[in-house]
């Protein structure tokens, strides 16, 4: 963490450390950026893998997939469905997004944004991702263990207490989610102290990338929501184990109270998802728009106040909890505020690329393919927040197209943006363009005929969370299947193409983007040399990387 | 520029305060648990009724309906039934009626029950001065009682436009086994774990 040239070792610009130890011992941000990527790939893997599961199950009515696994699993089909839910969702949430957007690309690209050498605190960095394979150990185990946690992520007592689910799965899910958001807590400390105090002199708050303040932002709601989520979970697992009852009504408690709790954190939750990807989809519209992004110091704030607002309407995920007339209207007005500054980003977004000199690479692509599916998204989200509105949906798989749009098709495209953008910069080598277009173009198409059709089926009243379902509902749910297919055989050619193109592909230079790029690692060698900006970048006279050599 | 001790200092300082900021947030949460009760009770949140030592209001010639709803949790053997389905009252005035437990099985139960109203808005004018509701019950083994339950309505409800067009209030009990009550059955559990229930049985969630 030195911020001059002259510690010893500094003089050995690439020396990489050999073997095993490179990677368990690592302080390097870059080294820990990259095994947070691979990490997020290998958990995608298992929680994709689910989720075709759950589609195949779904596909035609009856119960035809998890009567079999059920079965392998020493549990029986219905309650392996809901734990097939579960972990999809624990896995997408906690071991996909969260690790590829903030501990992946925050690790990786932070640091160079600001012209830091490091993250603040490397040990703790170390820490806060080997803590995540232990988390990851302990959800799958949680599905091995006896019946496996069926509770969906939500976790709501009384179904994941003792009544619901009485072996100890609950219990390991509940301990995994303590040591990811353990680390997460610590990687946000991390993220806030290397953001706060090691910018590059002249580099002010307010000429900070926008990647740097979304993730500013979003270290600052994990640290805020997490601790809930831990405090909840404590009370949870002494409600299971130790006789208490924060939860139970014949002990005084009220599962209400696990609700607001839960959402204390789980509304701010989605925001930490995306709140990155709003980031990566700035700097990458900027880039191949070969404009600066429009409204910069708008999109900052916007991203503020949403975070800010993203703590005060955790109620409207329960509406239907019997709450006043009141409550309903205010947690209404408020989410319905959100749709602002989203408004605000997406227009500024639109505006970025009104009178550019677009073209459209395959980075570009991916993060308008957001934009769109994103609005999409928010479209359905404004619906949902009408209390009126959601009494009718609750529960249905119109919410599940909602927030698969906003966050399966938002921060998964996003991070493939955000891939392909810095491609060359973590690897060195050069994506086919070929390759990144057809990858998107087939998502595309796969992703949209996968969840479009979950509109129709939510609002004709088809509930989520049941492995079966009546005849009436069996058209929509195949087309739904066979996007998932498409889906599928689209991940396995991009990872087919991704181990082909790293172990051969042609050598990338510093800038491949051109005139666009102007943020500060697009001024060191592709791939980034192991230790970057010991001598610190000036940016007092301006942004050192705004006319690049190239 | 800083030296390196100065910016090592900085670095610690930001730190600390985000632990801070960490460990405020976990005292916040479990602060909640007796603040959400509080806030249950001085804003009706939930069908949360109000607590009276006795009505001080003129009873007033509006009437309104209370009816009266008894549930039992599965884990207690007991029959638990109101003795009068519903009353009309006047605002204002005090009334007294009854429900009546019974315990259905050979040993000795200890009961508590739960309580709320709908309509939700009128928790805050609905008043109980005495209830079974406030302490645990013990029945010895076929043991029979009627617990009584006084309450009032609060003729505000009839200044408050959200609420004034209540014609009838439903107070409603669950009546569980007390947790130090229930047979120590922790062999019991893991051995019941075949039994275990999908959310599709509970209702979903």
């Amino acid at each position: 963490m030195s911020t001059t040239a002259t510690h010893a070792h500094d003089d050995h610009h690439d020396h990489a450390p050999k073997g095993i130890w490179r990677w368990l011992n690592s302080t390097n941000h870059k080294d820990i950026g990259t095994m947070y990527l691979w990490f997020s790939v290998l958990s995608a893997l298992v929680g994709g893998g689910l989720s075709f599961l759950i589609r195949l199950e779904l596909g035609e009515p009856g119960i035809q997939v998890f009567n079999v696994v059920g079965e392998m699993m020493g549990s029986e089909a219905k309650q392996f469905y809901n734990v097939t839910v579960t972990a999809h969702a624990l896995l997408m949430v906690f071991f996909v997004v969260m690790p590829a957007l903030i501990g992946g690309f925050g690790n990786w690209m932070v640091p160079m944004m600001i012209g830091a050498p490091d993250m603040a605190f490397p040990r703790m960095n170390n820490i806060s991702f080997w803590l995540m394979p232990p988390a990851l150990i302990l959800l799958v185990l949680s599905a091995f263990m006896g019946k496996g946690a069926g509770t969906g992520w939500t976790l709501y007592p009384p179904l994941s207490g003792l009544a619901g689910q009485p072996d100890m799965s609950v219990d390991f899910a509940i301990l995994s989610l303590h040591l990811a958001g353990a680390s997460s807590i610590l990687g946000a400390t991390n993220f806030i102290t290397t953001i706060l105090n090691m910018r590059a002199p002249g580099m002010t708050m307010h000429k900070a990338p926008l990647f740097v303040w979304a993730t500013l932002i979003t270290a600052v709601l994990l640290l805020l929501a997490m601790p809930v989520l831990a405090g909840a979970l404590t009370m949870l697992l002494f409600d299971r184990n130790f006789g208490t009852a924060f939860f139970d009504p014949a002990g005084g408690g009220d599962p209400i109270l696990w609700q607001h709790l839960f959402w204390f954190f789980g509304h701010p939750e989605v925001y930490i998802m995306i709140l990155p990807a709003f980031g990566i989809v700035s700097h990458i519209v900027s880039t191949f728009s070969r404009k600066p992004v429009f409204g910069y110091l708008g999109m900052a704030y916007a991203m503020a106040s949403i975070g800010i607002v993203g703590f005060i309407v955790w109620a409207h995920h329960m509406y239907t909890v019997g709450m006043g007339v009141n409550y309903r209207a205010y947690f209404v007005a408020v989410t319905m505020a959100i749709a602002v500054p989203t408004g605000i980003k997406i227009f500024s977004w639109i505006a970025t690329m009104w009178g550019g000199s677009i073209s459209f690479k395959t980075p570009m692509v991916w993060s308008i393919g957001f934009i769109f599916l994103f609005t999409v998204g928010g479209v359905t989200g404004v619906v949902l927040a009408n209390a009126g509105m959601d009494i009718v949906m609750h529960d249905t798989y119109y919410v599940v197209a909602h927030f698969h749009y906003v966050l399966s098709l938002g921060a998964i495209f996003a991070i493939f943006a955000a891939f392909y953008y810095w491609f060359d910069k973590m690897t060195g080598k050069v994506y086919p363009e070929w390759a990144g277009q057809l990858h998107f173009w087939t998502t595309f198409v796969g992703v949209n005929v996968l969840f479009f059709p979950q509109h129709f089926l939510g609002l004709a009243g088809m509930p989520r969370r049941y492995i079966d379902y009546p005849d009436i509902f069996a058209e929509w749910n195949m087309v739904s299947t066979w996007g998932a297919y498409i889906t599928m055989a689209s991940t396995v050619f991009f990872l087919i193409v991704t181990l082909f193109v790293m172990i051969g592909g042609r050598k990338s230079v510093a800038n491949p983007w051109g005139d666009g790029a102007t943020t500060l690692e697009w001024t060191v060698d592709s791939p980034a040399p192991f230790h970057t900006f010991e001598d610190t970048p000036d940016f007092t006279g301006g942004n050192p990387a705004a006319h690049p050599a190239e | 520029m800083s030296s390196r001790s100065d910016f090592a200092r900085r670095n610690r300082r930001t730190a600390a305060t985000a632990f801070v900021v960490v460990t405020g947030m976990v005292g916040l949460t479990f602060a909640f648990v007796p603040l959400y009760t509080l806030i249950c009770q001085v804003t009706g949140l939930g069908g949360t009724p109000q607590v009276a030592d006795r009505s001080d209001y003129e009873v007033s010639t509006q009437e309104i309906t209370v009816r009266f709803d008894s549930n039992v949790d599965r884990g207690l053997p007991w029959d638990f039934v109101p003795n009068e389905r519903s009353v009309t009252v006047n605002l204002g005035a005090e009334y007294q009626t009854s429900y009546r437990s019974t315990n259905l099985s050979d040993e000795p139960v200890t009961g508590i029950s739960t309580f709320n109203v709908t309509p939700i808005k009128a928790a805050q004018y609905f008043s109980k001065i005495e209830c079974f509701c406030f302490v645990e019950q013990a029945l010895k083994p076929g043991q029979s009682v009627d617990m009584p339950v006084t309450f009032f309505v609060d003729p505000a409800i009839l200044e408050d436009e959200l609420a004034n067009d209540v014609q009838t209030i439903t107070l409603s009990y669950t009546f569980y086994r007390t947790l130090d009550d229930i047979p120590d059955k922790e062999p019991e559990f893991i051995s019941q774990a075949d039994t275990v229930l999908t959310t599709a049985q509970l209702g979903g969630t």
